[in-house]
């Protein structure tokens, strides 16, 4: 616990206990003239009057104290540090409470589940999937230095990231049986079927598309499900089959109703860059030429995507149609970007220690230094104003 | 003309005499019935004859004008004056801020009145001088209601202010104040002029009783905080914080006190000390009550 101030200079304000210290050493009651004849029995031993005397202690003190605390309010107090220093467990869920609460031996040991909120181990389980590492580093920015961590983990974690968590403190990793539970898994693509529908200017460019989808086929090792895309080519007028995932859709003007609503379930579309579009939509440019203008902009349609080209599919203006890349980054065009594996045993990722510590948030004093002084204020207020009262300040 | 006496203590007063310790016995036994009619230099009165009167004291013109027998009566002069010194010092015009509206000056006014109205009773002489800077102001002696009256006017018109009048300016005191007279002194004594010339005229023969006469704030203290004391005579200044000053102040006021008493009493002039806030007949009481003294009717 240690208080410091964020605008030390505001102490500058401090000056100003000297108002109530003149106020009350001013003493007008000094100044009444009072006939007093036997004076020469008064005048004979002059006192010295060099002593300082104030008129109503209680209320200079009190006033003091008031503009001390508005000065220290000025300079915007905070309390460092106050976060406490009893040790903290995390329970990753996934174990079994009471065997976590057997193992943790200090009565004194604050009991959390690590998810976002650090909720107490008494509520139930947060569900779903946790960012385990993700909460870890920031648990352990959070707490105070000196706090001791203990994290009881269950074997098998989900959720983590591909590097073991670099803390700045040594923590205590207890592994007990039990698993996370998994996160759903999408399934993959199995059987993309790519179709092309086209205006009847624009046919050109389709026999660069299907030459894409073929080279799709011709993968060093294609799987039996993954290996053939099936390819259909047509008109405008042909409607798209109701397997289709995948659409090219070379035409000028807007979309059809049908189509707009196939991409709005979840179809992933290859417009034209004539083809109009609702405005509006943040785009994302999905692919750049090697000097940084864009190709290909992405733009989120309902559940499905629209891949928006910016120039004519000819080799004139992309000359990248004719490289041996295109089938390749086509596809990664069309295809959800692989998940990154999050399941990890418990016993191998331990967090390592020597990592940045960060310092602590501390707590702003300054409402509470604003009550503190309005409640100041009502007594001064009562006591300068009560009825009982001399002629003095 | 607002009444000097408050009624309650008017009433008290019946029981007062004034005394004078010179006058007793002087003159001889008898001789302070100064109501003894008969004989004598100043005309008082005529009253119907009565069998018995001296055939010598019927005023014989009168019958020739009026076909009746009157006496003619004459009143002897007392043997007693009764002279009110009053201070009239700036000193004087001091009150309490308890109880402003009655001064020192105020209260000897009071007395003065009282004072009067006991010797008009007893048919004595008595006369009035104020003592101030400016002069003295004098009322001679004399009887009589009419006396008393011009006392009074004398007495209203009355304001405090200087100091108290050099020995030079006091000679109409020796020239009125006869030997053996009464002399009452009100005054707060803290001049030493007051003291002196009190002790003059005890010296000289005269009955002197001084009415010391202080307020209650010089007799408490009872001030808190800082004022600025300011001497009403000099006009000399001091601040100073009652609390810090009140003991001391105490203890030397009450010393210089026991000091003027000492004086007084080994000058043989009786005192009785007056604050503000006592009944005005206590000092009359205490230097005329029945008990201290010999009755003078």
């Amino acid at each position: 616990m240690s208080m410091f101030l964020l605008a030390p200079a505001a102490l500058a304000a401090l000056a100003a206990l000297l108002l109530p210290l003149l106020i009350h050493l001013a003493r007008r009651s000094e100044q009444r003239p009072t006939d007093f004849a036997a004076l020469r029995w008064l005048r004979q031993k002059p006192r010295p009057r060099h002593r300082l005397r104030f008129d109503e202690w209680p209320l200079l003190l009190l006033r003091l104290l008031l503009l001390a605390l508005l000065a220290l309010w000025l300079a915007r107090p905070m309390l460092g540090g106050s976060g406490g220093a009893a040790p903290w467990v995390a329970v990753v869920p996934g174990v079994d409470i009471e065997a976590a609460r057997a193992t943790i031996n200090d009565p004194a040991a604050r009991l959390h589940w690590l998810a976002p909120g650090s909720p107490a181990l008494e509520q139930p389980a947060p569900s779903g999937p946790q960012p385990i590492a993700s909460l870890l580093r920031q648990l352990d920015a959070e707490l105070p230095p000196g706090v001791v961590l203990t994290v009881v983990v269950p074997e098998l974690l989900q959720g983590v990231d591909a590097e073991r968590p670099r803390l700045s403190r040594a923590i205590e990793w207890r592994v007990l049986p039990g698993a996370m539970p998994a996160p759903e898994v999408t399934p993959p693509v199995t059987a993309p079927r790519f179709a092309v529908r086209h205006a009847s200017d624009r046919e050109d460019a389709v026999r660069y598309l299907r030459a894409a989808a073929s080279a799709w086929q011709a993968g060093p090792n294609p799987s039996a499900e993954a290996a053939a895309p099936h390819f259909s080519a047509g008109p405008t007028s042909q409607p798209v089959d109701a397997h289709t995932r995948w659409l090219a859709w070379l035409a000028p003007g807007a979309l059809q109703p049908a189509i707009d609503a196939w991409v709005k379930d979840g179809g992933i579309i290859l417009v034209d860059a004539e083809t109009t579009l609702a405005p509006g939509q943040p785009r994302v440019v999905v692919w750049h030429d090697a000097l940084g203008s864009p190709l290909v902009e992405a733009i989120r349609h309902g559940k499905g995507r629209v891949l928006r080209l910016t120039r004519p599919l000819a080799p004139a203006t992309m000359p990248q149609l004719l490289e041996p890349e295109f089938p390749r980054q086509l596809r990664a065009l069309f295809e959800n970007p692989a998940l990154a594996p999050t399941r990890v045993s418990a016993r191998d990722y331990s967090p390592l220690a020597g990592g940045d510590s960060y310092p602590q948030a501390p707590r702003d004093l300054q409402p509470w230094l604003a009550m503190l002084i309005a409640l100041l204020l009502l007594l001064e207020r009562w006591l300068a104003t009560r009825r009982r009262r001399g002629v003095a300040p | 003309m607002q009444d000097l006496i408050p009624a309650q203590v008017r009433s008290r007063l019946k029981e007062l005499r004034l005394v004078s310790r010179r006058a007793t016995g002087q003159q001889g036994i008898g001789l302070h019935h100064s109501r003894s009619r008969g004989a004598g230099l100043e005309f008082s009165q005529y009253r119907a004859y009565e069998p018995g009167d001296e055939l010598r004291q019927i005023d014989w013109k009168l019958y020739a004008r009026s076909d009746r027998f009157f006496v003619r009566e004459a009143e002897r002069e007392s043997p007693l004056a009764a002279w009110i010194l009053i201070d009239a010092s700036a000193s004087m015009a001091q009150q309490d801020a308890l109880r402003p509206g009655w001064s020192r000056l105020d209260a000897a006014k009071s007395l003065a009145a009282c004072i009067a109205e006991l010797a008009l009773r007893q048919g004595d002489r008595f006369g009035l001088v104020v003592l101030s800077e400016s002069g003295l102001r004098l009322v001679p002696a004399g009887d009589g209601a009419r006396q008393r009256d011009r006392v009074l006017l004398e007495l209203h018109a009355l304001q405090a202010g200087g100091t108290f009048p050099a020995t030079s300016k006091l000679a109409p005191v020796w020239d009125r104040i006869g030997a053996s007279d009464l002399v009452v002194m009100l005054s707060d004594c803290f001049d030493a002029g007051v003291v002196e010339l009190m002790q003059q005229l005890s010296a000289a023969r005269r009955e002197v009783l001084a009415i010391p006469m202080l307020t209650v704030e010089e007799r408490d203290f009872p001030f808190k905080g800082g004022y600025r004391f300011r001497d009403p005579e000099t006009g000399e200044e001091l601040l100073g914080d009652g609390d810090a000053l009140r003991i001391e102040f105490l203890r030397r006021f009450g010393e210089a006190r026991e000091a003027l008493h000492a004086q007084l009493d080994a000058s043989g002039i009786r005192h009785a000390q007056y604050v503000l806030d006592e009944p005005l007949d206590l000092p009359l009481r205490r230097l005329f009550g029945s008990r201290d003294a010999a009755e003078y009717t």
